[in-house]
C-alpha cells in the first residue's frame, strides 16, 4: 500500500448515506472504520487497486470484493448494488458548488437526521454560503449553507424535526 | 438456400437472427428506425436499410417499407422474428407476392390462429382439450346458473369481445352469480360497447407450459417438448425453463401435451417453426390456450436441452429442404433457464427505464448464452419493448442450471438504466422456486413474502469505501488541472 495521496490526512471522516441510511466511514491508504447507524463498527485493513476505469479490486483478510462505479451514486459489489453518497466535510460536494445558478433554489438535507437549529427566517436576506440550518446525524452535525445570496422564501424544518434524505429545507430566491 | 435474407425485427432477436445467417453463409440485412440508426443488429449485418422515423407504426410495422427495402437489397426471403408483423397474415403474403420467401408458417395458418375463438375450434376438431366453457354469450340467469353449474365453480365470467382482464370476473359459488354477471357486462359493456359475456371453467393455480413443434413442408413434423413459462408478471414471462419442474410429477405429460400439440398444427396444415400454449392446472390436466405461429422469445432453452438450432431450422424448412430429425432422435439433455432481462424497475411496479447504457459487462463461463442487443454506450429506445437480453443457461440438473444462473446474474453489470437483473437473483434463491412450485400466480406471491436482501455490513462497508475512493479519483483530477495524463496516473496511483 502506497501513503495516503497528497494532502490528504490518516483517517479522514466521510459522511455516506447508504441505502438511506446515514454512516461514517473513516478512511486512510489501508485502514478503514466503517459506522452504520445503529449497527456494529466495521474496522478492517484493505488493500485497493484500480481495475479498469471505476472499478477496483479491494481485498479484505484475503477476501475478495469487485467494485463497480455505476454512476449516480450507485456502487456494484460482487453483483450487489448499494446506493452511495459521500460528504466529504472539507470538500466542495458537500455544499454543491451551485453559487452561479439563478431562480428559486432549494436547499436540501442529503443525510437524514435531526434539525439541531434553524438559524434563519422567511424574508432574511442571506449571502453566500451563510449558515441557514444544522442538521445532526450520528452526534455529527452538518451545517446547511445558502448556495448563493438571497432571500430567504420559506423554511420547511423546525428544530427537533426528523428529516430525511433529500428533504428541502429552505427556498432561497 | 437463401442468398441475402433481410431480417425485419430489431434489438436482440435482430441479433440472433443476423447471427444465424452468417453461420449458414447467407448474407443479411437489418432495418432499422431513427432510434435504432447505431443498433448492434444494424452494425452486426453485412446491410442495413432505413425505414423510417422511431415510432413502430412508421417503421418496423410498415408492410411496404419493409418489402421495398428487402426490394432494393435483393433479399430472397424475410425472417419476420417475433412480435412486429410475425403473426400478420398480410404480411406474409406480401413477401410472397413480392416474390420472397417468408421464413414462418403459411399465411392461412398465421390467419386462423389469430383468431381466439377461430383457432379454438380447430383445437376441439383436432380432438385437443380446451378450458371447459361456452362459447355463445350468457343471455339469462337461469341459464347461466346451469351452465356454471355443469362445470363446476369456480368459474370465470368473460367478456366476448374482451381482452385485457376487462370484464372478467371469477365467481366461487351460485349466489354471486347474478351480481357478477351484471357488474362483468357493465364493465364489458363501457370497454368494449358490447356487453356480451360468457361462462369458462376456471382453472386453479395454472401454469402456463407450451410445445414447441417444428414441421417442414413435405409432411413430417415433430415436437421438441416443453417450455414452462409460469413466471410472467402483467401476462408477460419473465422466467421460462426446461424441462417443466411437472414433469418429473407427471412423466407422460411431455408426451401426452406433444401429442396434443401435433394434432392442432397438423389440423392448420403448419410448417415452420411454431409454439402451442397450455393451462396445465394442479392435476396434470392440461387445455389449449392460444398457437403463437412464429418463433419465440423463449427458444433458447429448448435449443440449449435438445441441441437443435430452431432459427437454422426455420431457414432450411423455409428453403424447401426436409426436416431430417425424427420424433424418436429428439433427446432433451439436462435442464435450460432463461431470463429475460427488462429496462425496467421491479422496484417500482416494473416502470420502464429507457436511456444510456453507461457501463456493461456480460456474463460468460461455461454453460452460459447471452442473446442481447445492447452494448455499453447504447441508448434504449423509449419507443418499443423494453426486452434488452436474455439470459439463458444450461445445467445437468435444474439444481445445477438454478447456481449457474445465479452465478451468471452476479457477473452481470449493467449501469445507466434501472434493470430487472438483481430481482432474478432474488427468485432464483426462493424456496419455492426451488421446489419447482410454480404457477401464474408465482410473482404475485413472491411480492407478498419477498423479504429485504440480508444485509451484508463488510461488503457495504466496502461500498463505502470505494465511493470515498472514487471521490478522492475526481479531486485529485480536478487538482491536477492540464496535467499530462502519465502525470495524472502517477498521482492517482498514490491514492491505492
Amino acid at each position: 500500500m502506497a501513503a495516503d495521496g497528497p494532502g490528504v490526512a490518516a483517517a479522514v471522516k466521510y459522511h455516506i448515506v447508504i441505502d438511506g441510511k446515514a454512516a461514517i466511514l473513516s478512511a486512510s491508504g489501508d485502514h478503514f472504520a466503517y459506522h452504520a447507524e445503529g449497527e456494529e463498527c466495521v474496522e478492517r485493513d484493505y488493500s485497493a487497486s484500480p481495475a479498469g476505469d471505476g472499478a477496483w479490486s479491494i481485498l479484505i483478510d484475503g477476501r475478495s470484493y469487485a467494485a463497480k462505479l455505476l454512476g449516480e451514486g450507485e456502487v456494484s459489489i460482487n453483483g450487489r448494488v448499494f446506493q452511495v453518497e459521500v460528504f466529504d466535510p472539507r470538500g466542495p460536494r458537500g455544499r454543491r458548488a451551485a453559487g452561479e445558478r439563478s431562480g428559486p433554489q432549494v436547499v436540501t438535507t442529503s443525510m437524514p437526521g435531526r434539525v439541531v437549529r434553524v438559524l434563519v427566517t422567511p424574508g432574511q436576506q442571506v449571502a453566500a454560503g451563510q449558515r441557514l440550518i444544522v442538521v445532526e446525524a450520528m452526534k455529527m452535525q452538518n451545517e446547511m449553507k445558502a448556495p448563493r445570496a438571497g432571500r430567504v422564501a420559506s423554511v420547511k424544518a423546525e428544530a427537533g424535526a426528523t428529516v430525511s434524505a433529500g428533504d428541502i429545507l429552505v427556498v432561497i430566491e | 438456400m437463401f442468398k441475402k435474407v433481410l431480417v425485419a425485427n430489431r434489438g436482440e432477436i435482430a441479433v440472433r437472427i443476423v447471427r444465424a445467417l452468417r453461420e449458414a453463409g447467407i448474407a443479411s440485412v437489418a432495418v432499422y428506425a431513427d432510434a435504432d440508426r447505431a443498433s448492434l443488429a444494424v452494425q452486426m449485418a453485412d446491410e442495413a436499410a432505413h425505414l423510417g422515423a422511431s415510432a413502430a407504426s412508421e417503421s418496423y410495422l410498415r408492410i411496404d417499407k419493409i418489402i421495398d427495402a428487402a426490394q432494393r437489397h435483393g433479399a430472397d426471403a424475410v425472417h419476420p422474428g417475433y412480435g412486429f408483423l410475425s403473426e400478420n397474415a398480410e404480411f406474409a403474403e406480401a413477401c410472397e407476392v413480392a416474390g420472397m420467401v417468408f421464413i414462418g408458417p403459411p399465411a392461412s395458418a398465421v390467419r386462423q390462429m389469430g383468431s381466439k375463438t377461430g383457432a379454438r375450434k380447430l383445437a376441439i376438431a383436432a380432438g385437443a382439450p380446451v378450458v371447459p366453457g361456452t362459447e355463445a354469450a350468457v343471455d339469462s340467469l337461469k341459464d347461466a346458473k346451469k351452465i356454471a353449474g355443469a362445470l363446476g365453480y369456480p368459474v370465470l365470467l368473460k367478456a366476448s369481445a374482451g381482452g385485457g382482464g376487462k370484464g372478467m370476473r371469477r365467481v366461487d359459488r351460485e349466489g354471486d352469480l347474478e351480481a357478477a354477471i351484471r357488474d362483468a357486462s357493465s364493465e364489458a359493456e363501457r370497454a368494449f360497447h358490447n356487453g356480451e359475456v360468457y361462462l369458462e371453467k376456471l382453472v386453479l393455480e395454472p401454469r402456463h407450459i407450451e410445445i414447441q413443434v417444428l414441421g417442414d413442408r413435405h409432411g413430417h413434423m415433430i415436437h421438441l417438448g416443453e417450455r414452462e413459462c409460469s413466471i410472467q408478471r402483467r401476462h408477460q414471462k419473465v422466467i421460462e425453463e426446461c424441462p417443466s419442474p411437472l414433469m418429473t410429477e407427471y412423466p407422460e405429460l411431455r408426451e401426452r401435451m406433444g401429442e396434443a400439440a401435433l394434432r392442432i398444427a397438423r389440423a392448420a396444415n403448419y410448417h415452420n417453426a411454431g409454439t402451442i400454449e397450455f393451462l396445465v392446472d394442479r392435476d396434470g390436466k392440461f387445455y389449449f390456450l392460444e398457437m403463437n405461429t412464429r418463433l419465440q422469445v423463449e427458444h433458447p432453452v429448448t435449443e440449449l436441452v435438445t441441441g437443435l438450432d430452431l432459427v437454422q431450422w426455420q431457414l432450411r424448412i423455409a428453403a424447401g429442404e426436409r426436416l431430417t430429425v425424427r420424433q424418436e432422435d429428439v433427446r432433451w439433455s439436462g435442464s435450460a433457464i432463461e431470463c429475460r432481462i427488462y429496462a425496467e424497475d421491479p422496484d417500482h411496479q416494473f416502470l420502464p427505464s429507457p436511456g444510456r447504457i453507461t457501463r456493461l459487462q456480460e456474463p460468460a463461463g461455461p454453460g452460459v448464452r447471452l442473446d442481447s442487443g445492447i452494448y455499453e454506450g447504447w441508448d434504449v429506445p423509449v419507443e418499443y419493448d423494453p426486452l434488452l437480453a436474455k439470459l439463458a443457461v444450461w445445467g445437468p440438473s435444474r439444481e445445477a442450471a438454478v447456481a449457474r444462473m445465479k452465478r451468471a446474474l452476479s457477473e452481470y453489470v449493467i449501469a445507466g438504466i434501472a434493470t430487472n437483473r438483481a430481482f432474478f437473483g432474488e427468485i432464483m434463491d426462493d424456496v419455492r422456486f426451488r421446489a419447482g412450485a410454480l404457477s401464474t400466480a408465482f410473482l404475485e406471491e413472491f411480492f407478498a413474502r419477498r423479504q429485504p436482501l440480508p444485509p451484508e455490513p463488510e461488503a457495504e462497508a466496502v461500498a463505502a469505501l470505494v465511493a470515498v475512493l472514487a471521490q478522492r479519483k475526481v479531486s485529485v483530477a480536478r487538482s491536477t488541472g492540464q496535467a499530462s495524463a502519465w502525470l495524472q496516473t502517477g498521482r492517482e496511483s498514490l491514492l491505492r
